[in-house]
């Protein structure tokens, strides 16, 4: 209990010692010993490495390609994660009051989180074959749209990646949201029934508004993870054809451990990467700070 | 938690009581006092209303959307062998054969790669939980100086692209011989700081009385831990697991690194693999498709098993931010 040093010190330390070991040996130290590599020309392979300083932030604001990879990035996380928070929600809210068949619509709608995104990555492959029989150009061709090179066209291979990705995040926010509505007491519901608020109105001014923290969370949170895609980009396209669908991730794994290796230039992105992920996070957490704030003098 | 947040919702709304006589907000009911009666006495959902056709169509298309990939492999894995050459985009395969399955699990060597990958994803497992647990249970029951600022750390850790930590994990397994293991598979995912944050939430509701009575029954920390919290945060427990063992079965960009024989591929990275091997011939998406199922299975079987398990799981890490 509340004693601070000797008999309950050893025993804390002894409780915290086997995480404390995991997280310096994998975590905060590769993280600082990143910090180290990015200030270095380190490649993988040689064994000789120089200190270079602040050369490979240089480079990286320079580096054509790397901002290409940002560009990507940027219009994947927009057509990904606005629509799948957008859908996510509105499934949500369709099926709160499911009556029947409630177990089957739950069922179906967090299948997509659970799958394998390799093996979704090869399924979608298939259906996106440059085929005239392919899955996908079947459905346009209905609409008479000629077959299109779906994962080998410039323009259109970073928004099939993008989809296969937003197909799985929508799965997630829809959880997140019906566990956020589930949340919501049902007396606020009566009392705005009885004061005549109702439909369109009730969804406006008291859901939409109770839901504030959760979509705040999930903005965060889903640009977080969308920011690190990786595995669909390395399974579908390998960030062609000609890099326009490489992302920012993508081309650390590139620069990395690929061609020549240069992990010093690698680490110096991730670490870039990080500064941006932590403001994100910091950024989140403040303004959801600020709404409890808010609500609690309001109340 | 989402359910923390939701508990000062009802203040813009007020308690229903005294809300009652107010009657010029209920324009659609002139005699407010019935309205409640008359709420119950109508019978919903009689006719289906617009809001309800739009909900029923919105939700249609989001199963058919969400299942339609996994119906589509099972549709192509079932089917005759396809290739660009010769696609069938009839949702009705010309006929049923199961050679893909055969094909497949002998091309992609499925079978060392499903035991290498449920046999890492229990051996990360065992190992999280080992030092998740005591760790949770530490910052939850146990006051001690320096608590709020460790378990900031832990948090922190959180934050960390895995692709930031891959160089130097990668260099660490090396030097310690681990490169191209299992075990070096393994090893960097010992403890997840995530499953700490969630055990530790849950373990905080655990009344104090339970803990003092605990202690005058004269059991120590590890009994305590041991017969008292495990039990008590069992469900948490389970939550974590389902989802640290989807998160280890489907992880990717590690193995991509470190499992460089084929021998110890898992099953993700044996897809990937038999995928790019095919790409040189003319690709069978059937085989593919029958592969992609088949390596599906642990984490669909996982899913079905314990779906509620991983929904809390989801939100319970919505908690925190």
């Amino acid at each position: 209990m509340s004693g601070v040093g000797g008999r309950v010190g050893w025993r804390v330390g002894a409780l915290l010692a086997p995480a404390f070991v995991g997280l310096g040996v994998f975590v905060i130290g590769p993280a600082l010993v990143s910090a180290f590599i990015a200030g270095t020309d380190k490649t993988l392979t040689g064994p000789h490495f120089g200190w270079v300083g602040a050369a490979n932030a240089r480079t990286a604001f320079s580096d054509a390609d790397l901002g290409g990879a940002v560009r990507n990035t940027l219009v994947y996380c927009l057509i990904t994660v606005i629509p799948a928070v957008a859908i996510g929600l509105a499934l949500a809210l369709a099926a709160e009051r499911v009556a029947h068949g409630r177990a089957l619509v739950r069922f179906a709608l967090f299948l997509p989180v659970s799958a394998n995104i390799v093996a979704m990555a090869v399924v979608f492959a298939y259906m996106f074959d440059s085929s005239p029989d392919g899955f996908a150009n079947t459905v346009v061709g209905l609409f008479g749209v000629a077959p299109v090179d779906w994962l080998g066209d410039t323009s259109t291979a970073l928004p099939v990646v993008a989809l296969v990705g937003g197909w799985r995040l929508t799965s997630f926010v829809f959880i997140v949201y019906l566990a956020g509505l589930t949340a919501i007491p049902r007396s606020v519901y009566e009392a705005a029934d009885v004061d005549g608020i109702r439909g369109f109105a009730r969804l406006r001014h008291i859901t939409l508004p109770l839901l504030a923290p959760t979509t705040i969370f999930l903005g965060v949170f889903v640009t977080i993870l969308t920011l690190q895609t990786f595995e669909t980009v390395a399974v579908l396209t390998k960030g062609g054809p000609l890099d326009s669908s490489t992302t920012i991730i993508y081309y650390i794994y590139e620069v990395g451990f690929t061609g020549s290796f240069r992990i010093g230039y690698a680490s110096m992105i991730a670490l870039l990467l990080l500064v941006v992920i932590v403001a994100l996070g910091a950024g989140g957490a403040l303004l959801g700070r600020r709404i409890r704030r808010a609500r609690e003098a309001a109340a | 938690m989402s359910a923390g947040t939701s508990s000062d919702a009802p203040a813009p709304a007020g308690p229903p009581a005294p809300a009652g006589p107010p009657a010029p907000t209920g324009h659609r009911n002139p005699a407010a006092p019935t309205a409640t009666a008359a709420r119950a006495a109508r019978p919903r959902r009689r006719l289906p209303g617009p809001a309800t056709l739009v909900r029923l169509v919105l939700l249609t298309v989001g199963i058919v959307v969400a299942v339609l990939p996994f119906a589509w492999m099972l549709r192509t894995a079932i089917g005759p062998p396809q290739t660009a050459l010769a696609l069938e985009s009839n949702p009705i395969p010309s006929r049923v054969q199961f050679d893909s399955f055969d094909q497949a699990w002998h091309a992609g060597d499925l079978g060392p790669a499903l035991l290498t990958g449920v046999g890492v994803s229990l051996a990360i497992l065992a190992l999280q939980l080992a030092t998740a647990v005591p760790a949770a249970y530490a910052f939850a029951c146990l006051r001690f100086r320096g608590r709020t600022a460790l378990f900031a750390v832990v948090l922190a850790t959180l934050l960390v692209p895995a692709q930031v930590t891959a160089v130097p994990n990668y260099v660490t397994i090396s030097a310690l011989g681990f490169a191209d293991t299992r075990v070096g598979l393994v090893l960097p995912f010992m403890t997840h700081a995530g499953m700490i944050f969630m055990l530790r939430q849950y373990m905080s509701t655990i009344p104090g009385s339970v803990l003092d009575a605990a202690r005058m029954d004269g059991l120590g920390t590890w009994r305590t831990l041991r017969s008292i919290i495990v039990p008590l945060a069992a469900p948490a427990i389970a939550s974590v697991s389902v989802f640290s063992f989807l998160l280890s079965y489907n992880e990717y960009l590690w193995p991509l690194l470190v499992a460089r024989s084929p021998g110890i591929a898992t099953p993700p990275l044996a897809l990937a693999r038999l995928m790019t091997d095919s790409s040189s011939v003319i690709p069978d998406f059937a085989e593919l498709a029958a592969a992609a199922l088949i390596i599906s299975l642990p984490s669909l079987a996982v899913f079905v098993v314990a779906q509620r398990r991983l929904a809390a799981g989801i939100t319970g890490t919505g908690a925190g931010a």
